[in-house]
């Protein structure tokens, strides 16, 4: 299964993550930020943050996580590749992200849209996420 | 949508009436010539531009520009007027970006004059500016300055002697809007502006030494005070992360508060709350505040950009003098003629830029006998025009277009043209690129993008706003 794909779009970054669960999807949608933000990584020291989103349903959720992900991604010059929960309802996540300092974005993603925002599991059981990035 | 759902109202304006969609609450008009009309329906933006039409107290039609595309909820080139008593106020009417817009720097330099120091010069600007994607300067502004930026704009960062009174008149709201209450902006938002202000950021952001290649309107042209082959530079960046998190909260507080006003929207991102709400008086002032920061913004490349020309052509090079700064993604407080009526509305502009016509009291006394100048940058590479607006633009609110307009997505643009190639194309024609990845040169390469000479005519033709001036690029360049 792959983790991800990018999707056509004419102006911004669509991408569409895929997962064995809802966890795994967010995991896999991250991962497409963090690539997509092209980033050149020179340390090698692993960092972790802790991450606290409450939303009103699933896909708010992942503009909610996703958009924490990003302002800490930006403030502390980070990117983050792994992700483990220690809640993790439809509405409430609490986890905590590991990644790596970065010494430069290669492009830079301005904000998580709701536009086109879909997660749902299709018929074979596989998780999958639509997001919209404005770039 | 097809054509046959279209009025023609001219040459250069249809219209989809009311009737198409029972949730439409006006018509929608679009202002583009009939090829571009059939160009349009190749994505959703004549779709979302309907969706725009529902919007809770929207007056005389929604509007788009000939260089519309796809957007997230609101098209790109929407412009659209809410009643200030029954409206919304959206935060995706304005964009991630609050007050993305256009500075024209001009110099009494000709072409000639500049060719020897060409290359230094795109060097030295590449070096001054930052794009904030690197390490950048490592300034990190406290609290309190930021509060200060927020609530003042480029009037601040002027007072500390980042540049004159003159960039402050010659600037759309002399670069501060009053109604900036800093409370209403997140720490976090706050957090994300500390080390970006004087910072290009990426995606179609640039700088370019253009030169005033034809004029098209003598007298206007010598009220802006601009001649051929003279050499001019232009800037193009907004509020940054700042601006992009204030959007964010907003979205998130708006479509929370939605039920409570009893607000349904057929697209998420369109989300909206009465202007006289809690809400929305909050994200006005907010968004105020990111206007004032991408003023501050373009303000400190300003700054940045003199340093350059010094440092290239000594110190005593006459001065580069700020022609205008004017906004394409905002929503203002305005005066305009509805049913007969002088109305107050709240216009949202995304992707389309302000063109106040002659007399305007707004506009800079200087400019009042002929027009505000209108920015309006090409593709990266192609031509950027001066124009001025008009009486006749007022069926538009007084809005223009704001640039080409994409036609292909960054990936196929990728896909399509290699960024070596692009480079060398754009050499091929004398044009020096500064850039620091060949990949962002391939996602802007001149062809992913709608054929500016052609939106421009389109405005020029629909009254909208006159041509005055056509800009070559000389040097373009993406930021350190």
């Amino acid at each position: 299964m792959r983790k991800y794909e990018i999707l056509e779009h004419k102006a911004d970054l669509k991408i569409r993550a895929f997962g064995k669960g809802k966890e795994e999807v967010f995991l896999n949608m991250l991962l497409a930020m963090t690539e997509s933000q092209r980033p050149e990584i020179k340390e090698k020291e692993k960092i972790t943050r802790k991450v606290n989103v409450k939303a009103t349903d699933l896909s708010a959720l992942l503009v909610g996580f996703l958009s924490e992900a990003l302002y800490l991604s930006q403030t502390n010059r980070e990117v983050y590749s792994e992700v483990t929960f220690k809640k993790f309802s439809d509405t409430e996540i609490e986890g905590e992200l590991t990644g790596q300092r970065v010494e430069r974005f290669g492009e830079e993603i301005k904000a998580v849209t709701w536009h086109s925002l879909d997660i749902l599991q299709k018929e074979d059981g596989v998780w999958q996420a639509t997001v919209l990035f404005d770039v | 949508m097809e054509k046959k759902d279209f009025k023609k109202i001219t040459d250069y304006l249809w219209e989809i009436p009311k009737s198409f969609r029972s949730d439409m609450k006006v018509p929608v008009r679009v202002y583009v010539t009939e090829k571009m009309l059939g160009e349009s329906f190749r994505d959703r933006s004549l779709g979302q531009l309907v969706n725009v039409a529902t919007l809770p107290g929207i007056v005389n039609y929604g509007l788009a520009m000939p260089d519309m595309h796809e957007g997230y909820g609101f098209p790109i080139g929407g412009v659209a007027a809410m009643d200030m008593k029954t409206g919304v106020i959206s935060p995706g009417g304005v964009g991630y970006d609050i007050n993305c817009g256009m500075r024209l720097l001009k110099s009494d330099y000709l072409e000639k004059d500049i060719k020897p120091h060409l290359e230094k010069l795109a060097t030295e600007i590449q070096n001054e500016v930052p794009s904030g994607l690197g390490k950048g300067r490592k300034i990190k502004i406290d609290v309190q300055s930021i509060n200060r930026i927020l609530e003042s704009g480029a009037k601040r960062l002027v007072e500390q002697g980042y540049g004159e009174k003159e960039d402050l008149e010659n600037c759309e709201s002399n670069g501060q809007l009053p109604q900036a209450d800093t409370s209403c902006v997140s720490e976090r938002a706050k957090d994300r502006g500390r080390d970006q202000v004087g910072t290009l950021g990426s995606g179609n952001h640039f700088l370019e030494v253009q030169k005033v290649g034809e004029i098209f309107d003598e007298e206007v042209a010598k009220t802006f005070g601009l001649f051929k082959d003279q050499v001019v530079i232009m800037i193009h960046t907004g509020s940054r992360g700042l601006g992009h998190q204030i959007a964010t909260d907003y979205i998130r507080i708006m479509m929370q508060a939605m039920p409570k006003y009893n607000i349904r929207l057929p697209d998420r991102e369109l989300a909206a709350c009465p202007i006289n709400s809690p809400e929305g008086k909050k994200y006005f002032s907010a968004m105020n505040c990111g206007a004032n920061y991408a003023w501050a913004n373009r303000q400190m490349i300003a700054h940045f950009i003199r340093k350059a020309w010094q440092n290239t052509l000594g110190e005593k090079a006459s001065h580069l003098i700020s022609l205008y700064d004017v906004a394409h993604n905002i929503a203002k407080i305005e005066k305009h003629l509805v049913k007969g009526k002088d109305m107050e509305v709240c216009l949202h502009r995304k992707g389309a830029t302000r063109a106040f016509p002659p007399g305007h009291p707004e506009i800079p006394e200087k400019y009042c006998s002929v027009g505000q100048p209108v920015l309006i940058p090409g593709s990266m590479g192609t031509a950027s025009y001066v124009l001025v607006g008009q009486k006749e633009g007022e069926g538009a609110f007084y809005s223009t277009c704001h640039g080409a307009g994409r036609m292909m997505s960054r990936h196929a643009a990728i896909r399509r043209f290699p960024g070596d190639e692009v480079v060398r194309d754009l050499k091929a024609k004398g044009i020096l690129v500064k850039c620091r990845s060949f990949r962002g040169i391939a996602e802007e390469a001149p062809l992913a993008y709608k054929d500016v000479d052609e939106v421009v005519e389109v405005v020029h033709q629909a009254g909208l706003s006159k041509k005055v001036a056509k800009l070559v690029p000389l040097a373009v360049i993406k930021g350190e």
